[in-house]
């Protein structure tokens, strides 16, 4: 399997960009075209997975805590570990324009978030449909920081993944993915469906900062 | 002769095997298991090796922290344990790897707090016996070149660099082949190459395109193939690594090892490899006598006042990590390299006012203008009475390289800026500039030549400058003449026969011309002119700039440093291109004028239009056009707080109501900036005192490096009227209240995005508190709330950038 960046989804990067049902002029609809097309220019989309039995010594090195990833890990005998980047290029991309053109830099990093969600997406879709085949399935993928599971786990995840040498992804003394646009995730892997979960506020990498929470409301609820 | 010299292999894999948990650390589980790792070491030994690495790879002071153990003990430990297990048949390796930490710009380590680290790992390594110190599997050219220095400077061993790539011919941080070879060669390391990254048969085109550029020792360590990205195993056998890497003694290379995946097995497979074909014999000796002389490159030419030229025939040029620009070759295929020379202050009120402030913003505005406008390269000179040069040269071209990727010219007469610049610079650079007066030469050549720079040599002395181009021509061999006893060959030496102004000197124009034109034909040297300078005190300047320009480049001259924003110029630049045959069928050219016709300038005249209306969309030449006209009737201070704020205010409150999107108020106050630049400039230029409403002070917190929110908050308050004085991002709590208690700011605004970083931000605001300073704090970020702000001690919460200028308003009025 290969990282595999998409067609972005425009009403996401509009979501990111603060959508509250306002007008969408056309001058703004082609500044997004072209920022759009200067993200994907310098995006170099990268993976690096492993499928480890939960048994496994390097499994059990994540020491994973917490409530929420021992309820999705229930019943799996298997799990996956991933990282997705869309490297460098981006940071460089953001820093320039957010010096010559903020504007467009607040553009591109919309554009930039919606594109490493997609990559995300794309494995998870590759994956389940690679395991499907074998009769598994997969739940639903759940990130360091995302409920109750600590974000100091990022580095063990890291580690185990090699993720530094294999796709250049590093972690600052502060666990700050670099680069910025960057998806690390469990996943489970079970004998029986799952229910996946709504993708719903917990499971959704904005959780911290969705503009939307903060006003007590939901993205979904709009 | 016995030319290739035979590495190791695979170390991982094997201490995995032989028992290393995940998230073990290899060089301490050595110590407490020395027989393993001596045993996987003899392996080697007898399958063949004559250079061990010792298992000394990710040791460093950041990697050990928390284990208990120190630099000079794991270090020491594990190159006695090599040394044993080389039992005399092999040469030690001080292995060394990265930091594990990502550097400045995009990453939090600094570049001279990289060097720390890396110089205790040289030194321990020294004082342990290593026979020569590897750096390998590196992939931030920044961090090599801290390396290379921290081992260049503490040790006198040998030095071998190699870098990993990925099929694109670029690491991760996107360092080119090219770039690395360049900038390492310039270094004078011993022998450079790839490791890791790919199987033998990717490596192909790579190192290929490395012996284009370097005439050093070459390095070539692939990993057994690609991994099954399921499983991590790797696809090659021995015996099929053995007949790929047969491949590269025909490119050149000549020394050869396994990463990943490999084991004792693949390094026997090495032993029948053919030796290296053109073999120039400079720096390998017969290996099987003495191998430390092995690991050392022969020196360069010193002391020989010879035409040096190098080796052989290579690809030169300055670069960046990610950006070449290649020299012209001196007799055949010229081509022109523009010089940006907006960088310097000299004469330019507004950029003297940014060094003064610090405004690194502003400069590394006219970097981006430049480079967008087709710059090659960047000069930079930062001399400025009252300014600390050399400290102002680091941190001017840290910001410049944060932002463009051209590669620099350091342009200073004092020694201390110059090596502060080759130093902080990314790549390897032009030094700009020495002249013919022997005591400039002897203090700055050997600087050239540590960092292995190209030079730009004035033809003057102490005598001044010349009025005959005979005398000048006598200079420009003089400066060869001491660059080559220096060692620097003369394709890196760049003349510059100097121009004068023609309304002061008119004949002065034709004796450069004539100069030009010897030193290029005759002497076969690059030439460099600052030929704006030709014009100055006329009017309508750039024509004859531009036609100077043009004969000037038809006599040779082929580092023009000039204005790339001025578009007449420009156009002959690429114009001379065209017909000199660098553009290649004309491609460039067709590129930049194709169309231009066709494409309608849609400026709605200024007369139906209001203020109001051109900022709402964004539109900057008409908002300056307006701007412009309210100016001939009413004051600056009118036009700011009659016009432009007014119009500022609408877009804000239609964003408040979430009637426009972010981008939309961030282009508004972008136009609208484009007023206030020209009432700045117009204050500045008849030398009034800068108009602002107040200063604020804006920092993202330390531990946190995305500032996105607080830049935009910066456009938003400096288009507002504010001087926003920016430190930046991941700003230690010291840094910020010492900045509040030197400007004396009222307004102090904080950012933060992470929960982990918040806390930084609270004793942020502890320690203005505690200072007694009586400044307003306000904070935002994703993460916080109004709630929590209060918690931790603001006086404000932003929600957003607008927010923000509403807080100014209130405190700064």
């Amino acid at each position: 399997m290969q990282a595999r960046l998409t067609e972005l989804n425009e009403n996401e990067i509009l979501l990111y960009l603060g959508y509250r049902g306002q007008e969408y002029p056309a001058e703004l609809k082609e500044q997004i075209a072209r920022c759009e097309k200067e993200v994907l220019a310098v995006s170099s989309p990268r993976l690096i997975w492993r499928r480890l039995s939960v048994d496994d010594a390097n499994f059990s090195a994540l020491d994973l805590e917490g409530k929420d990833i021992r309820e999705l890990l229930e019943g799996c005998r298997e799990a996956v570990l991933m990282a997705v980047t869309l490297g460098q290029g981006i940071d460089r991309l953001l820093a320039r324009n957010s010096v010559s053109n903020m504007a467009d830099a607040v553009i591109m990093d919309a554009c930039a978030s919606t594109a490493i969600e997609n990559v995300a997406d794309n494995f998870e879709m590759d994956l389940r449909r690679e395991l499907e085949a074998e009769n598994l399935y997969v739940t639903d993928r759940f990130s360091p920081g995302y409920g109750d599971l600590p974000l100091s786990t990022q580095r063990k995840l890291c580690a185990v993944l090699d993720a530094g040498r294999k796709i250049g992804l590093s972690l600052s003394p502060s666990m700050l993915m670099i680069p910025g646009k960057s998806v690390t995730a469990v996943l489970g892997i079970s004998e029986k469906p799952k229910p996946l979960r709504k993708r719903g506020c917990e499971s959704c990498s904005l959780f911290r900062s969705c503009m939307y929470r903060k006003e007590g409301k939901s993205c979904h609820e709009k | 002769m016995k030319n290739n010299i035979i590495l190791d292999g695979g170390m991982g894999t094997m201490l995995q095997a032989a028992g290393l948990g995940l998230g073990e650390r290899p060089d301490v589980f050595g110590m407490k298991h020395p027989d393993v790792v001596e045993c996987i070491q003899r392996s080697y030994v007898e399958a063949g090796s004559r250079i061990l690495y010792a298992n000394t790879f990710g040791t460093n002071a950041h990697k050990l922290e928390g284990t208990g153990y120190t630099v000079e003990e794991v270090i020491s430990a594990n190159i006695a344990i090599a040394r044993k297990a080389a039992g005399g048949k092999a040469k030690v390796a001080l292995d060394v790897g990265p930091i594990g930490e990502l550097l400045e710009p995009l990453g939090m380590l600094s570049f001279e707090k990289a060097y720390d680290i890396y110089a205790q790992v040289v030194k321990a390594g020294a004082a342990s016996g290593a026979d020569l110190i590897i750096f390998e599997t590196m992939t931030d050219l920044y961090e090599v070149k801290a390396a290379v220095l921290a081992a260049k400077e503490n040790s006198t061993l040998p030095i071998w660099t190699t870098m990993s790539f990925e099929a694109s011919g670029r690491t991760f941080t996107g360092t080119t082949v090219a770039s690395m070879a360049l900038t390492l060669t310039g270094l004078s390391v011993d022998a450079l190459g790839i490791n890791c990254s790919l199987g033998p048969k990717e490596l192909v085109p790579l190192v290929k395109e490395l012996r284009q550029w370097t005439d050093l020792p070459i390095i070539v360590k692939p990993n057994a193939g690609l991994p099954d990205p399921a499983t991590g195993e790797y696809s090659m056998g021995p015996e099929e690594f053995g007949q790929c890497m047969a491949e590269f003694p025909k490119l050149g290379a000549s020394i050869f090892g396994g990463c990943c995946g490999t084991n004792p097995d693949f390094i026997r497979a090495l032993a029948k490899l053919p030796e290296r074909e053109d073999f120039v014999g400079t720096a390998v000796q017969e290996a099987e006598n003495d191998i430390t002389e092995v690991c050392r490159k022969a020196d360069c030419p010193s002391g020989q006042n010879t035409e040096y030229t190098g080796k052989r025939n290579l690809r030169r040029g300055v670069c960046s990590a990610g950006q070449v620009a290649e020299f012209g070759g001196l007799q055949d295929s010229p081509r022109v390299l523009v010089v940006g020379e907006r960088i310097n202050p000299t004469g330019k009120k507004r950029f003297a006012q940014a060094l003064r402030d610090g405004d690194m913003n502003y400069i590394m505005e006219r970097a981006i203008e430049q480079a967008d406008a087709g710059a090659d390269i960047l000069d930079i000179n930062v001399g400025l009475p009252g300014i600390e040069e050399a400290e102002m040269m680091t941190r001017v071209v840290k910001a410049v390289q944060s932002v463009v990727s051209l590669p620099l010219q350091i342009d200073s007469s004092d020694p201390a800026a110059i090596e502060a610049g080759l130093r902080a610079c990314n790549g390897r650079a032009i030094v700009n500039s020495v002249n013919g007066e022997p005591e400039v030469l002897e203090k700055i050549l050997p600087i050239v030549k540590k960092y292995g720079a190209a030079v730009v040599g004035l033809t003057m002395d102490k005598g001044g400058i010349p009025e005959t181009a005979e005398e000048r021509i006598d200079i420009a061999k003089r400066i060869l003449d001491a660059a080559l006893n220096y060692g620097i060959p003369k394709e890196d030496v760049l003349i510059d026969a100097l121009t004068l102004t023609i309304s002061a000197q008119q004949k002065q124009a034709a004796e450069t011309l004539k100069a030009v034109r010897h030193i290029h034909e005759k002497m076969g040297l690059h030439c460099v002119l600052g030929v704006s300078n030709i014009s100055f005190g006329l009017p309508e300047r750039s024509h004859i700039t531009a036609s100077f320009l043009t004969q000037a480049m038809c006599c040779g001259l082929d580092f023009p440093i000039i204005n790339p924003n001025q578009k007449e110029i420009m156009d002959m630049i690429f114009s001379y291109r065209a017909l000199s045959g660098e553009d290649v069928d004309c491609a460039a050219y067709i590129e930049r004028f194709a169309g231009e016709t066709s494409e309608k300038v849609t400026t709605v005249s200024v007369a139906e239009m209001t203020l109001e209306t051109a900022v709402l969309k964004g539109l900057k030449q008409e908002v300056a056009n307006l701007t412009e006209k309210y100016l001939e009737t009413m004051s600056e201070l009118d036009v700011i707080n009659q016009k432009l704020i007014p119009a500022l205010d609408v877009v804000g409150e239609r964003y408040e109501k979430q009637q426009i999107f972010l981008p939309q108020l961030i282009n508004a106050a972008n136009a609208a900036c484009a007023g206030f630049d020209l009432i700045k400039a117009r204050i500045a230029g008849r030398g009034g005192e800068s108009l602002s409403k107040g200063k604020i002070i804006l920092a993202t917190v330390e531990g946190d490096i995305h500032d996105i929110g607080k830049n935009i908050v910066r456009v938003v308050l400096e288009n507002y009227g504010y001087q926003v004085i920016d430190l930046g991002r991941d700003v230690p709590v010291q840094t910020v209240v010492e900045a509040v208690l030197k400007e004396k700011v009222s307004l102090v605004g904080l950012s933060a995005l992470m929960t982990t970083t918040v806390s930084s931000m609270q004793k942020t605001i502890a320690a203005l508190r505690e200072s007694g300073h009586p400044c307003k704090i306000f904070v935002g970020g994703a993460v916080l709330t109004k709630q929590y702000a209060m918690e931790i001690g603001a006086d404000f919460y932003a929600k957003d950038a607008k927010a923000s200028a509403d807080i100014a308003k209130e405190v700064l009025g």
